[in-house]
């Protein structure tokens, strides 16, 4: 019977008040879980697909864009760029893969990549996000290869055919090409972006946009071979990564952006401040429990210090009265911090869901970070110290007093 | 055993408890009687440094407790002393069983291993072997104050504390908890201090001091 078991059976025999105490520091708890975890896991894949590539070369204008609607398919293209500078980055020095894509066309909101074969052997990181689970890989013109996602969301199989729509967002109407593409293999889930894509031989794209009179990525040109919407570069390492962006922004009718770069300028300016404000609200709701810990434990302590007094009669040191009552605080703090983890996770795995769907990431439920590790251990320091003052009163009881009251 | 030397405490503006002389010999059975007020649960406190004197010498077992730090004074307590309350002061949390043991986990006197044990055979001589696992609130009255008889008792203390230990019961309740009372502390040579108003339970008992005027009005 330690003074563990004590202060547990003085928590489980006011049950409601316990479990209302725990709920409470539950919410805390779970919404700092829940925004550690979203931040650092969403941060952690965007950091790794950007990684992928050390530069992303597209027509000039915003960087985030090029980046977002190269890397992610997230976004927009910037426009197109000459053909040539693809052939320049393949002569370039510490250049070790160019992989030039072309976009233009959408089916049932799934980007269709017009790219080159070897884009499909790319291994980043030893990784391959681009591998087969059915079929092959396109040897001609409008066969395609389609991301996991989208052969589970179209229900398109191998030997199927689908007509691309022109553009990329999808409005009722759109247009759709006339040009048929086939279906001849599904790539395995990859946790990636790559999930929801459509991918096809380069020319393919060309084609399409050239009987369309067309453009790709809303460039009205009648000549659409000659020209990229961007070009994925791996450098020999990502130390050169700044040289030779400046290098080709500074001569090259093109705007050349770093991925890694521009998603962490993205965290910082947008999802810095939304994690601040719910983190701030995280930590309120932390302290607004550990003031219910405060008052439940002290109330508490109040209708029972007749026991505390038999204790004391039986022979209890006051820092055994003291550290029992410390202990409640602890329970119903790791209680709550263990039920707010499971919520946490709750809701990560519901957002995990609506972002898998939304930009192709697989987030795990929980990410044990250094920050989320730290925010757990101040919950479980400030619930100790809501402790302290009614561990004070039961400390100070006066035994003789509290045995003579009726 | 026992030995209180001109003790003194004041209990509030004008009033004083003096207490010139006590002693109870070892293994004594000794009623504390006088009417409520007169200062017998105080004498009682005093003794078992539940209160601090504020002048004087109080000797138990060879120990002057007076000198005792408040750490040493819990010890001293918890080894030397058993108690028994009016109201029984049970902890409703806990089982029958439970609550003998937890006299044992604050005094520290027998190994850990040996608590339930221990609290079973205790329990089982105040006649509560079938109630073991019952909480406070599904016990009679008269079993509530055999569980704290058993409490009082398992730590095979020098001294029972009772202070008013019948108050509660119905007579006839209180008769069974007196003859059980004084049988275990003949059998275990406990030394007994029961505070009464009830005359007739203080003459069950060998010996009485009686309290009249150890409280008394402070002369400025």
């Amino acid at each position: 019977m330690s003074l563990w078991h004590i202060a547990w059976s003085y928590l489980w025999n006011r049950k409601l008040t316990t479990v209302l105490t725990v709920f409470s520091v539950a919410l805390g708890v779970g919404l700092i879980v829940s925004v550690l975890t979203l931040r650092e896991e969403t941060q952690r894949r965007f950091e790794q697909e950007g990684q992928a590539f050390d530069l992303v070369v597209g027509a000039k204008g915003n960087p985030l864009q090029l980046v977002l609607s190269t890397v992610y398919f997230l976004d927009v293209p910037t426009g197109n760029i000459s053909k040539d500078i693809l052939e320049a980055l393949r002569g370039m020095e510490d250049v070790e893969g160019v992989f030039p894509v072309a976009m233009g066309d959408t089916y049932r909101g799934f980007r269709i990549i017009g790219t080159t074969p070897d884009l499909m052997q790319f291994r980043p990181g030893g990784e391959h996000p681009y591998a087969l689970a059915q079929g092959r890989y396109w040897e001609k013109p409008m066969e395609a290869v389609l991301g996991v996602q989208v052969a589970e969301e179209s229900g398109l199989q191998i030997g199927d055919t689908f007509r691309s729509t022109h553009g990329f967002v999808q409005v009722p109407g759109a247009e759709e090409h006339d040009e048929v593409y086939t279906v001849v293999g599904v790539m395995k889930r990859s946790g990636t972006p790559n999930d929801r894509a459509i991918f096809c031989g380069i020319e393919s794209v060309w084609d399409l946009h050239a009987h369309h009179d067309g453009d790709i990525a809303g460039a009205h040109e009648h000549h659409p071979e000659n020209e990229v919407t961007a070009v994925l570069v791996k450098l020999a390492t990502p130390a050169l990564r700044f040289e030779y962006r400046d290098r080709i922004n500074r001569n090259y009718n093109a705007m050349a952006a770093i991925p890694v770069q521009e998603i962490q300028k993205l965290y910082e300016q947008l999802l810095g401040t939304a994690k601040t404000v719910l983190l701030a609200i995280g930590y309120l709701v932390v302290v607004i429990s550990a003031m219910s810990i405060l008052i439940g434990l002290y109330m508490a302590i109040l209708q029972r210090r007749r026991d505390l007094a038999i204790m004391r009669a039986l022979g209890a040191t006051r820092g055994e009265i003291f550290g029992s009552v410390l202990i409640e605080a602890f329970w119903v703090t790791l209680l709550g911090i263990a039920a707010g983890q499971a919520l946490g996770m709750a809701v990560c795995a519901m957002l995990g869901h609506y972002l898998t769907q939304r930009l192709g990431f697989h987030l795990s439920a929980i990410v044990w970070s250094p920050d989320l590790v730290s925010a757990l251990s101040a919950v479980l320091l400030m619930g100790m110290m809501a402790g302290i003052l009614p561990a004070w009163q039961a400390y100070r009881t006066d035994v003789a007093r509290d045995l003579a009251e009726p | 055993m026992v030995t209180l030397k001109n003790v003194t405490r004041r209990l509030g503006p004008g009033v004083v408890f003096q207490c010139p002389a006590f002693h109870a010999e070892p293994g004594a059975r000794m009623a504390l009687w006088g009417p409520s007020g007169c200062g017998k649960s105080t004498l009682l406190n005093l003794i078992s440094g539940l209160l601090r004197p504020h002048a004087g010498e109080i000797v138990v077992d060879g120990v002057d407790i007076t000198k005792l730090s408040e750490a040493q004074l819990d010890e001293f307590r918890g080894e030397r002393f058993g108690f028994i309350f009016q109201t029984f002061n049970l902890l409703a949390p806990f089982t029958a069983i439970q609550n003998v043991m937890i006299g044992m986990r604050f005094a520290d006197v027998v190994p850990a291993h040996e608590w339930r044990d221990r609290a079973a055979a205790m329990l089982k001589r105040v006649g509560l072997e079938h109630r073991l696992n019952a909480r406070p609130g599904t016990l009679s009255v008269g079993e509530r104050q055999r569980v704290a008889i058993a409490r009082a008792l398992v730590n095979r203390p020098r001294v029972i504390a009772a202070d008013e230990p019948t108050g509660s019961l119905d007579p006839k309740s209180a008769a069974a908890v007196m003859d059980l009372l004084l049988e275990l502390c003949e059998e275990e040579k406990v030394t007994l201090l029961l505070v009464t108003h009830d005359r007739a339970i203080a003459d069950r008992l060998p010996e009485m001091f009686s309290c009249y005027d150890l409280v008394k009005e402070a002369v400025s």
